[in-house]
């Protein structure tokens, strides 16, 4: 009774043993909340408004480089607005759009996929051409077209992004539906006489949710990346919103002359989805029971 | 193929520059010619490929000035009721020998007749060749200005107007205006190729065409016979190179020796550069801030002024145009005749503009939307940074304001149908003369034509200006456009913005190179040292 307890941990205690052996993913969740709490924060943390002018500090070099501002940390855009103002608020921008985007793509894939494993025949081959079809375009592609269709804007560029991510989930949770939809115990929730509702929501489900979190995870920062590829070209955030892409876009004119305004951006963007990449291979790791030594 | 081409020219390059130094001039321009016709084209970039280097005008402005010169027509005369003109053309102009036309005879009448009928006769066999659309012939009003052209004899030509009209002589010097070969036209009809005059084209200007790759390059020979005497630089190179970090890089390597439209933000470093060299010059431009006069409240006096009022416009000069550029205080630059200097700007005031705004009865301001340049213009670098400023300005005194934007035709022609509330835009000069600036932007009759996109007809305006186009006294007609622009002053149908400095960089080689304040760039007096 007494060995039985000690070896026995809580699923999060476990789960949790072994994410923490995976010294990178720890590394990606320290800056990931990092972030986090930045994008929470925001307006506690920037200096100043993200579209306040200061006149005549156009293109200021970073404090710590000669002829920097103390005022302005990370130095001024071209319209003399605080850089790092505009990063904080971006924070929770680029965080939130990623989120959103998971939200959605991540809903309604699972409902689909769900339909499709557990269903087969005509609705399984109808949802999967589908997804065929949008699968043959290539992402960033289509996510401009229905950018585009949908007029330039933070909330259609979800819904563009959205769009393209949704297959994913299709695939994935398909996939494992037809798996489980074979075990004993999906059988003997039949033989019990559950609807086909009861046994996709609660029977199978509840056994997909490992991948699909995994999938969920690495979703958020293509998410984010794909938003900032939309902002980049102009079809994402409008001004003066300070979205992450679209202030690397602006910035691109100023390379050669003010190399800080490109690389804040860039390299926000690069922290937050590295971080998120890495998260994302430890909870696959820590998820597997396949991959657990 | 296309690149055992390339390797071919690139040798050839190589070889001519080594055997005589400096023969070939390498221009890196920003994008291709959609025609090497100017007749048909309104583009600057077109212009620059063809209605520089290869044709010449009746009159022409003189290298690097608005100033009209003789050019094919020797002298004119102008009948005492200001309604006919009479040309004397030069003799001995020969046009230039492509490997697909070899010229027969020399320029005479014919060929200026051609050149204006294939625009103005509909019966014309060219007319229709090419789309048959002469946007600049239309717009300048010289079609239903001209009556008649007649040939007296082989070297006069007689233009019979409709009406008196001073702006006509500059408006033949520009390159809509261009004199092609009838000899070549005949040619092309009798072998059934019409379309060809427009893709390849003859004139007798200083530089003969010799080949053309979309998006990579046009070629040019020096046209040893030029009536004003052969070109200095023996071949001239159009690299085209759409991007202004690009363009700077090739500058840099002695790819090219002179670049279009240097960025902004790179001027400083080139400066530095002790192998280059900048060359600046007052525009003939301005930049605006149209209101729609025609939607609410832009209809009402006092929310344009407040909205004058409220914009810091020497903020943008820093920012955007990084001080390269003036504040403009009228719908002309400083550079024309007839700038009206006495006027008194209307200066960044917050506390004024609230106070108009109350007035009007918008004392919480109200929604707004402003267009904002798609395009880089020589007299707006970057719009959507403008669009910005603005929007953070007008956010003070209580404006929220939405910016829109558009591609480039798409913009154009929606602002053309008045669907905007304020928009962005603005204007080089095309002939040097205040009618051109006036007349199609703020005048009646641009309001048909779509380039008085205020859509602001105003009646003691519009007469001063027609007035001003049928006199030819120079005083009398500055008068009439400083009354004029006091008008728009009191009225403000846009904001005026900038007029932005233009800049041209090169390799510190060449010489006998001057800025155009037209905006094109010709290299008929340039060479390398």
């Amino acid at each position: 009774m007494e060995t039985n307890q000690q070896k026995e941990l809580s699923p999060f205690r476990e789960f949790w043993h072994s994410f923490a052996q995976n010294r990178g993913a720890v590394i990606g969740l320290a800056v990931l909340t990092f972030f986090i709490a930045i994008g929470i924060f925001s307006p506690l943390l920037a200096p100043y408004s993200p579209s306040q002018l200061f006149e005549g500090t156009y293109r200021l070099p970073p404090a710590f480089t000669s002829g920097g501002n103390i005022k302005f940390f990370l130095g001024t855009d071209d319209v003399g607005r605080d850089i790092l103002s505009r990063l904080i608020y971006g924070t929770s921008l680029s965080l939130g759009v990623g989120l959103m985007v998971v939200v959605v793509s991540l809903i309604s894939g699972t409902i689909l996929g769900l339909l499709a494993g557990y269903f087969e025949k005509h609705v399984d081959s109808t949802i999967m051409r589908l997804t065929d079809i949008i699968m043959a375009l290539p992402s960033t592609l289509l996510a401009i077209v229905v950018a585009a269709i949908l007029g330039p804007g933070l909330v259609n560029a979800v819904w563009a992004v959205s769009i393209v991510a949704i297959p994913n989930y299709i695939r994935l949770v398909r996939a494992l539906v037809m798996a489980e939809k074979k075990r004993a115990y999906v059988t003997a929730a039949h033989a019990y006489g559950a609807g086909h509702i009861r046994i996709m929501l609660s029977e199978i489900l509840p056994n997909c949710t490992a991948p699909i979190i995994v999938q969920a995870t690495l979703g958020l920062s293509e998410g984010i990346l794909n938003a900032a590829a939309l902002g980049f070209l102009g079809l994402g955030a409008q001004p003066p919103t300070p979205e992450w892409g679209t202030m690397l876009a602006d910035a691109r004119p100023f390379m050669e002359s003010s190399p800080w305004m490109v690389t804040f951006p860039g390299l926000s963007i690069l922290l937050v989805v590295l971080a998120l990449n890495l998260v994302g291979d430890g909870l696959r790791d820590a998820l597997d029971p396949r991959l657990k030594k | 193929m296309k690149l055992g081409q390339l390797l071919f020219s690139l040798i050839l390059l190589i070889v001519s520059s080594g055997a005589h130094a400096g023969t070939t001039f390498v221009y890196c321009s920003e994008g291709s010619p959609t025609s090497f016709n100017p007749q048909i084209t309104t583009d600057g970039t077109s212009n620059n490929a063809s209605g520089h280097p290869i044709y010449n005008r009746l009159v022409e402005f003189k290298y690097g000035t608005t100033e009209i010169v003789p050019a094919l027509a020797e002298s004119w005369t102008v009948s005492p009721d200001g309604k006919t003109y009479t040309f004397k053309l030069r003799h001995g102009v020969k046009f230039g020998t492509t490997k697909y036309f070899t010229p027969t005879r020399e320029f005479n009448a014919d060929d200026v007749l051609f050149s204006v009928e294939r625009q103005k006769d509909p019966s014309n066999a060219y007319h229709s060749v090419g789309g048959g659309n002469y946007e600049y012939f239309k717009a300048m009003e010289v079609d239903s200005l001209i009556n008649t052209v007649k040939k007296i004899d082989s070297y006069t030509v007689e233009f019979k107007l409709n009406k008196p009209e001073s702006p006509f002589i500059a408006n033949l010097a520009m390159s809509f205006m261009s004199i092609l070969s009838k000899e070549y036209a005949d040619k092309l009809l009798k072998e059934n190729k019409k379309e060809d005059i427009d893709n390849f084209p003859v004139g007798t200007g200083p530089f003969i065409f010799r080949s053309y790759e979309k998006d990579t390059m046009v070629r040019f020979e020096a046209n040893p016979t030029y009536w004003q005497g052969a070109p200095k630089i023996d071949k001239l190179v159009f690299a085209i190179t759409p991007d202004a970090n690009v363009r700077y890089q090739k500058l840099k390597t002695g790819e090219c020796h002179l670049i279009i439209e240097p960025a902004p933000a790179d001027i400083n470093s080139m400066r530095k550069d002790s192998n280059l060299k900048v060359m600046e010059s007052a525009g003939l431009n301005v930049g605006y801030l149209a209101f729609n006069v025609k939607k609410k409240p832009y209809d009402n006096l006092d929310v344009r002024r407040a909205i004058y009022h409220a914009l810091n416009r020497a903020s943008y000069i820093n920012a955007i145009y990084m001080g390269n550029a003036m504040i403009a205080k009228n719908p002309l630059p400083p550079t024309i005749w007839g700038y009206n200097d006495k006027a008194v700007d209307y200066d960044f005031n917050i506390e004024k503009a609230k106070a108009l705004l109350a007035k009007a009865g918008f004392p919480n301001g109200f929604d707004a939307e402003i267009w904002t340049l798609p395009v880089t213009r020589p007299y707006n670098p970057n719009g959507k940074k403008m669009g910005e400023m603005m929007q953070a300005d007008l956010a003070k005194v209580g404006i929220k304001v939405k910016l829109i934007t558009y591609d480039w035709p798409t913009y154009l022609a929606k602002s053309r149908n008045g669907e905007h509330q304020m928009i962005q835009l603005g204007w080089t000069g095309d002939n040097g003369d205040p009618d051109n600036f006036l007349n199609v932007l703020l005048g009646c009759s641009g309001m048909t034509a779509g380039s008085n996109v205020a859509q602001w007809c105003q009646k003691d305006f519009n007469q001063k200006i027609v007035k001003a186009k049928t006199i030819s006294d120079q005083a009398a007609r500055t008068k009439l456009y400083i009354q004029a622009q006091e008008i728009f002053h009191d009225r403000t149908p846009w904001v005026p913005v900038a007029h932005a400095m233009i800049y041209r960089a090169m390799s510190n080689k060449v010489q006998g190179y001057k800025i155009d304040p037209l905006g094109g760039d010709i290299f008929r007096e340039v060479y390398l040292q």
